[in-house]
């Protein structure tokens, strides 16, 4: 059964991006002192921390990268939000995962969703029925 | 420039339940975004109505503080060995809860 498979390789990889410190860590009962600041630690303020060597490439912005700048630019325009509120959901609230695991804009995109969604300018049912519909008709394609 | 306001709240209706017990539904797979109340061990999995409960606002108007329209509420049973292929009992059941925007008609 190919379906139930699928559910098996979705939920193995939902176990994968939990954050983890090399142990997994699910409903702790306690945490130290040094643990709690790591946890309530702004994911965006990265300076001065370890990574691995990585490859950086020049690259100008895709089309969908131009769009939600506009679309996140407007909706401050027009008082919906305002710039430091988007920095506060894109770069904090979305939680570490998100914040390292997706593209910059994508970031952007999903922080401007859910505020639509917070100040009810759009209902959550809606939108996840409208996201269906244009991911099925792109598979159409 | 004058600030957009949120829209004016949903309306309230209450159409006719679409599914009745014994119907054969399956659950729908919807992209998952900022919240859901449907379990993905049964998304795609087709299930019995057991019962048409009652109507109410559906989790994803509730959770944002939205006065979204009513909508019926069903109980759905599922095979557990259609939801867990290793599962070892031919005749258990499992029942969960679902509004009707969740179901579609299963085709079998």
């Amino acid at each position: 059964m190919s379906a139930r498979r699928d559910l098996r390789q979705q939920q193995e990889l939902i176990g994968a991006i939990q954050p983890a410190l090399h142990v997994s860590q699910n409903w702790n009962y306690a945490v130290d002192g040094a643990l709690y600041k790591a946890y309530m630690h702004p994911p965006h303020d990265v300076g001065g921390q370890f990574d691995a060597p990585g490859v950086y490439e020049e690259k100008e912005e895709e089309q969908w990268e131009l769009n939600t700048y506009v679309t996140c630019e407007v909706l401050g325009w027009r008082g919906v939000w305002n710039s430091e509120e988007r920095r506060r959901r894109a770069d904090n609230d979305l939680g570490y995962s998100l914040y390292l695991g997706i593209p910059y804009y994508g970031r952007w995109i999903l922080a401007a969703a859910r505020m639509l969604v917070d100040k009810n300018h759009i209902s959550l049912a809606e939108l996840i029925e409208k996201v269906a519909e244009v991911k099925s008709r792109h598979a159409k394609k | 420039m004058p600030k957009s306001k949120p829209p004016e709240k949903a309306q309230k209706s209450s159409g006719k339940a679409r599914f009745k017990p014994g119907d054969r539904v399956r659950v729908k797979d919807l992209p998952n975004l900022f919240y859901s109340r449907t379990q993905i061990y049964v998304r795609g999995v087709v299930g019995t109505i057991a019962a048409c409960t009652y109507q109410d606002i559906i989790p994803e108007d509730e959770a944002f503080n939205r006065d979204g329209r009513l909508e019926q509420y069903y109980i759905v049973r599922f095979r557990q060995k259609d939801l867990w292929p290793e599962y070892p009992f031919e005749n258990d059941t499992l029942q969960t809860e679902s509004p009707e925007r969740w179901l579609e008609p299963a085709n079998n």
